[in-house]
């Protein structure tokens, strides 16, 4: 038994929630803006698309959680910030393996590199790996806890 | 560590997410208790006691 405090589910906060998704889509913009004019290749168009796919993620499950909070998945509930105790645990552990894993995948990286392979696309396969990692690890956790 | 949740709960002919309702918590989290994937925090357990009338120890159980 956890000694941690209770977290039953919260209500969604629709300023909150609001305000998130305007301050996200303020980063997205920007981002893109910057990557268009300065990134290499098609970073601006990719940072763009995967940014709007998160969004409208976020969006849906904002939706849900407002219209069908019963019916909503582990995920949207984090993601929404209406999550109970065990909700928080499964993210807290996930992100717990991401950050075990990132420092030694950033090794990796890094002697890829110092080996002359070229920078960009290492980096680019690192974040891959790392977001790879992250869902890995909830759905693991989400199964078995 | 094995509990009787699910037996009290179906003696009182609740669903899953009509005790997570109870409880204020997923109907997930319900289910992850009586399978005993998921070991609830003290406050929740004391809750839980509570909602079914009794005390902690007599619904969770320590594997010996």
């Amino acid at each position: 038994m956890s000694t941690s405090s209770s977290a039953g589910t919260r209500p969604l906060k629709p300023a909150a929630a609001a305000a998130s998704f305007l301050a996200a889509s303020a980063v997205l913009a920007t981002g893109t803006v910057l990557l268009v004019r300065y990134g290499p290749g098609s970073m601006g168009a990719g940072f763009a698309v995967g940014g709007a796919v998160v969004l409208v993620a976020a969006a849906l499950a904002t939706w849900r959680a407002a219209r069908h909070p019963g019916s909503t998945t582990t995920a949207e509930r984090v993601l929404t910030h209406t999550g109970d105790e065990r909700d928080q645990r499964i993210a807290e552990r996930a992100g717990a393996v991401l950050g075990m894993l990132s420092l030694p995948l950033t090794g990796v990286a890094a002697v890829l590199v110092a080996l002359g392979v070229p920078a960009l696309a290492v980096l680019g396969t690192l974040v891959w790996v790392l977001l790879a990692v992250a869902v890995t690890a909830y759905a693991v956790l989400t199964r078995r806890g | 560590m094995r509990n009787d949740v699910r037996a009290r709960r179906e003696d009182q002919g609740l669903s899953q997410a009509a005790l997570g309702t109870a409880l204020g918590v997923s109907r997930q989290t319900v289910n992850s208790i009586e399978t005993g994937r998921y070991d609830p925090s003290l406050p929740l357990a004391i809750a839980i006691a509570r909602h079914f009338g009794t005390t902690v120890e007599e619904i969770f159980h320590v594997d010996e």
